[in-house]
């Protein structure tokens, strides 16, 4: 009867923990997460955020201006245009699946309760290709880029709204383990997204300044001169987790689905300006 | 985590006796001022210590600024223990800091370890 | 200086030759020992993925170990299956460490 009863107290304290760990809410998290920023950087206006490094370095922003006057991922827009035109085997069109596209990037990432998923809009032009009989896209290289340029481009100016429905647990839970893995450390380094992108943002790794996890959604896809072409959100994530030496996850799988609810969420607020070019 | 450390010794144990066989026997500890010169080469290499990613070393090429530079060491670790702590796992002192486990998560082979320790200590 | 490296020669081919004889004898039990190190770094892999939290060459020193052993070098092959095998638990270990999300002390809620 004692032991029952030291149980029962053991559960009630490790349930009023658990209660109090997830205790603030995405809005919240959002606040605390924006005004980290505003603290670190107070000269730097919040929407400049989405030019990443580049808001926080003056010398490099020169050099990147400089670029952006002949965009290096002009004719991925081009040619992406060309792909969301071009019929299927079956006569119908990316327009078919969208009939609001191709402007979507504003609708993207966000929380489908039928599938009870985090649904990102590469996967979703995936979704269409397959539902027409067409073959998918591979999701970090190729002509993925192409046509999210051109989406992105067409998506210029939007807002970064991401909703989290309070009607699903499940979208909340959808963003609470993307919230978890951005604060986790992985791989042999032992480094969390946040210990470089929130904690050490704007400070000198070697001879590269930390971007500031504010914004980072809303550039994508982008250009890098390190990859000599255009590349994903996903293919990023890869790159990041690989260089803590941590085994990468499946693009577009449920981790870096949620991790990109998460993060996009933190950006809310913010326009987009994809797709941009980077170093 | 001493359930670990039994088993590592077993597993050591393992190798050496497959090892034996080759009268494989590595030089682990390095002489003093060898260590030392060995350890900054260590240190610099970016695929290894890599310190300066992070911190600068008193006349080194590019440092990084996230973390102190490695001056005065031995007066901010009178004891080069406590150093070969702070190299093996940072996260015992600060559960928030940012680096990387050298010791704890074999970054650096043992042998490694100890030089880039003797290194540091020295400046 | 001759009769020297004579000496040296016969001396490597006696400590090779021994070496072989060797590990012809215990070919056998060294290859399934081996065999069951790298199994044993498998399962510590899989471990550490089943959380999230396997790193980036382990399984990359998996490959690499069993390619080692099929060319019967069996110490190179053992030594790279127990680091992998360390790298198993210690991946499996940090997941575990952070089962409960802890939130950076330096953002700040109202």
């Amino acid at each position: 009867m004692k032991q029952l009863f030291r149980q029962l107290t053991a559960m009630v304290i490790s349930c009023c923990f658990i209660t109090a760990a997830q205790a603030t809410t995405p809005e919240e998290d959002l606040k605390a997460f924006q005004n980290f920023y505003k603290k670190r950087f107070p000269n730097v206006e919040t929407t400049d955020y989405i030019n990443g490094a580049y808001s926080i370095d003056p010398v490099g922003r020169e050099n990147w201006e400089a670029i952006e006057e002949f965009p290096p991922y002009e004719p991925f827009i081009d040619e992406g245009q060309a792909i969301w035109e071009k019929p299927f085997a079956n006569g119908k069109t990316f327009k078919d699946c969208f009939p609001d596209g191709p402007a979507l990037g504003g609708k993207y990432p966000r929380w489908e309760k039928e599938k009870s998923m985090v649904m990102t809009l590469p996967l979703a032009l995936n979704n269409c290709l397959e539902a027409n009989g067409e073959k998918p896209m591979k999701y970090k290289k190729g002509p993925i880029n192409d046509i999210l340029s051109y989406i992105a481009f067409e998506s210029r100016g939007q807002i970064t709204n991401v909703e989290i429905p309070t009607d699903d647990p499940g979208a909340l839970a959808a963003y609470e383990s993307g919230k978890k893995f951005y604060y986790t450390r992985r791989g042999q380094l032992n480094f969390a997204c946040a210990h470089c992108h929130l904690q050490n943002a704007g400070m000198i790794l070697r001879t590269e300044i930390l971007s500031p996890a504010l914004g980072h959604t809303t550039h994508f896809p982008v250009y890098r001169s390190k990859w000599g072409t255009v590349g994903t959100l996903h293919r990023r994530f890869t790159g990041c987790n690989k260089q803590v030496r941590a085994k990468p996850f499946k693009a577009h799988g449920e981790e870096y689905r949620n991790l990109e609810y998460f993060l996009t969420y933190m950006s809310n607020g913010l326009p987009l300006n994809g797709p941009g070019a980077r170093k | 985590m001493i359930g670990n450390t039994k088993k590592w010794i077993g597993m050591a144990g393992a190798i050496s006796v497959l090892a034996g066989q080759f009268l494989v026997s590595p030089a682990i500890f390095a002489e003093g001022g060898n260590a030392v010169a060995e350890g900054k080469k260590i240190s610099f290499d970016r695929k290894k210590g890599n310190c300066l990613a992070c911190h600068n070393i008193i006349g080194a090429p590019s440092p990084g600024n996230i973390a102190p530079a490695l001056v005065a060491m031995k007066s901010r670790f009178p004891k080069k223990e406590d150093l070969r702590m702070q190299i093996w796992d940072a996260t015992i002192k600060n559960p928030e800091s940012a680096m990387p486990p050298f010791g704890k998560h074999g970054i650096l082979s043992e042998a490694d370890f100890e030089k880039v320790v003797e290194y540091i200590w020295t400046l | 200086m001759h009769k020297k490296s004579v000496l040296f020669s016969s001396l490597l081919v006696w400590i090779l030759g021994s070496g072989l004889a060797t590990t012809s004898m215990a070919d056998e039990a060294s290859a399934e020992k081996v065999k069951q190190l790298i199994e044993a770094a498998d399962e510590a892999r899989k471990q550490a993925a089943s959380v999230n939290g396997e790193w980036r060459d382990t399984g990359k020193m998996i490959k690499k170990a069993k390619e080692l052993l099929k060319k019967g070098d069996f110490v190179a092959a053992a030594k790279l299956a127990n680091k992998a095998a360390k790298q198993g638990h210690l991946g499996y270990e940090q997941a575990m460490s952070q089962k409960d999300l802890k939130m950076p002390s330096y953002l700040h809620y109202e």
